[in-house]
């Protein structure tokens, strides 16, 4: 449980589907020390609990200047990498 | 007494002041009566001094989370009972910034620092520990939901003019806020309480509540482990440092008396094994004050840690606390032993932190969890 490092929001034309998914592999890569599939279920592989799912709200909210608030707030959009970069860009162009 | 805490924050002093000044010599008396005074609570929660980190945008102090523990650990070193309404407070109207709609953190959380108070609802008959039994339940009604179930040991419901109310809503989960003067909700005070004697803990009944859909906190339908994770992140660092109040009251007294009671012709704190207690009781208040310090770093920096920091200072605050209580009455010994004295009050106080908010083992049980999941692989 280290201090999180500052965390740098990240400017509009940096938001492709493939950045926010390269950058939340190696998001998950520092924090679960595993290299993980952008369709790996995170949950069903026992990577991550509900806790580490608000870990990654908490992340997602901050790196991207995005609410995710409402039914929004449901595990199966941080059930993969895939779901959260869909989330990511559905609340960034919403 | 926090006042003379090194380094203390000068931020929020005259909350302090004020809490000092309103708490005064009753804290005993209110814990032996099983009752604070609802005009106290009400004032202090006009002032915005029970939930301190509501933004000034809705009507609150704006502070930020280490000078609001820092206010919390001062009430705590007074009077567990207004420290536990203030975790409740605070947890509600976090509760209602991070999911309610822009309208609902309006309302509400005007109301919450104008003298409004609140308590919030998670635990039933069948669901403790194991929150994901819950069985409350919203039933959508045209414009109206319908809210029935049974809440247990609502800490400061029998003060509070809202009830944050955790339900199963749909597929997922949802918070309504419940008038607690709406017809179908019952209260029933949880009689003489171990600890925290005067918090109004009370069992709720919801009989077929109709509220109007806008009570539901952002329309509702949220994962329900996502729901209590967000409450109970604000509530556990809340609690942590209301342990570290404990603590500090704990080691006050605990110094005091041993400078001051002879035995075998000198003050007790001469004697080795006394000395030992004192200097468990100052590692104690150090260790918790940082790790609760910590947490509130990880809080203000909206660090992804801030979940699992948030238990941990829950866990080893509490833990301390607990210990530091009962190292405190055996310091003072009989002159501690009866009901009224700050120790005893502590002892039964601090016992119920290693319960709520994520029990001694749950806590262990997701520190064990994230030890797994950042350990990798191999
Ligand atoms: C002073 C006080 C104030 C409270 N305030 C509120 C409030 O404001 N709102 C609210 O909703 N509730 C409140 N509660 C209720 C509180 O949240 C619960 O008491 C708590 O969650 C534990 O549930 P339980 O009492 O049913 O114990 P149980 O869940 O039955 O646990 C009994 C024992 O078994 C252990 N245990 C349970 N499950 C496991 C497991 N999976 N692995 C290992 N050990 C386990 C527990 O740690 C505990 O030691 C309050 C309680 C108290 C005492």
């Amino acid at each position: 449980m280290t201090t999180g490092q500052a965390i740098t929001p990240v400017t509009a034309e940096a938001v492709t589907a493939e950045a926010v998914s390269e950058a939340l592999t190696a998001f998950l890569a520092e924090r679960i020390k595993t290299e993980v599939a952008p369709d790996q279920d995170l949950f069903a592989s026992g990577l991550a609990s509900s806790m580490f799912a608000m870990q990654l709200v908490v992340h997602l909210e901050e790196t991207y200047d995005i609410a995710i608030i409402g039914p929004e707030l449901k595990l199966d959009n941080f059930r993969t990498v895939q779901a959260m970069t869909a989330l990511v860009l559905r609340l960034r162009d919403g | 007494m926090a006042e003379q805490v090194a380094g203390l924050a000068p931020e929020l002093a005259g909350e302090r002041a004020l809490v000092s000044e309103l708490v005064g010599d009753q804290a005993g008396p209110w814990d032996l009566a099983g009752e604070l005074p609802a005009g106290l609570l009400r004032k202090l929660g006009a002032h915005g001094v029970l939930c301190a980190e509501v933004p000034a945008a809705y009507g609150g102090l704006g502070a930020a989370s280490r000078p609001s523990g820092e206010l919390t650990a001062h009430a705590g070193s007074l009077c567990s009972s207004l420290r536990s309404i203030m975790t409740s407070q605070g947890m509600a109207a976090w509760t209602i910034q991070r999911l309610g709609d822009r309208e609902q953190r309006r309302r509400y959380l005007a109301d919450l620092t104008s003298g409004q108070l609140a308590a919030v609802a998670f635990s039933e008959p069948g669901a403790g520990s194991d929150l994901s039994a819950l069985q409350t339940r919203t039933s959508p009604a045209g414009d109206s939901v319908v809210l029935d179930g049974e809440k247990m040991w609502v800490t400061g419901a029998r003060y509070a003019d809202l009830l944050v109310v955790l339900a199963r809503h749909g597929d997922g989960a949802a918070f309504a806020v419940v008038p607690a003067s709406a017809p179908g909700v019952r209260l029933e005070p949880v009689a003489d309480p171990v600890g925290c004697r005067a918090a109004g803990h009370s069992h709720v009944r919801l009989d077929q509540v109709t509220l109007p859909a806008s009570s539901v906190l952002g329309g509702g339908g949220q994962s329900l482990p996502l729901l209590f994770t967000t409450a109970l992140s604000y509530g556990r660092i809340s609690v942590a440092w209301g342990c570290v109040g404990i603590i500090r009251a704990c080691l006050a007294a605990a110094v005091r008396h041993a400078r001051r009671r002879e035995q075998s012709g000198r003050p007790i704190a001469q004697h080795q094994l006394v000395a030992r207690h004192l200097a468990e009781l100052l590692t104690a208040e150090q260790v918790s004050t940082r790790v609760c310090e910590h947490a509130s770093r990880c809080w203000q920096d909206t660090s992804p840690d801030m979940v699992m920091a948030a238990v941990l200072a829950k866990h080893v605050s509490a833990g301390h606390a607990a210990r530091s209580a009962s190292t405190a009455v055996q310091v003072l010994a009989s002159a501690g032993a009866q009901d009224g004295h700050v120790v005893a009050r502590a002892y039964r106080d601090a016992k119920l932190m290693e319960i709520i908010e994520g029990s001694n083992e749950i806590c262990q049980l997701l520190l064990a969890q994230h030890a797994l999941t950042t350990a990798g692989p191999g």
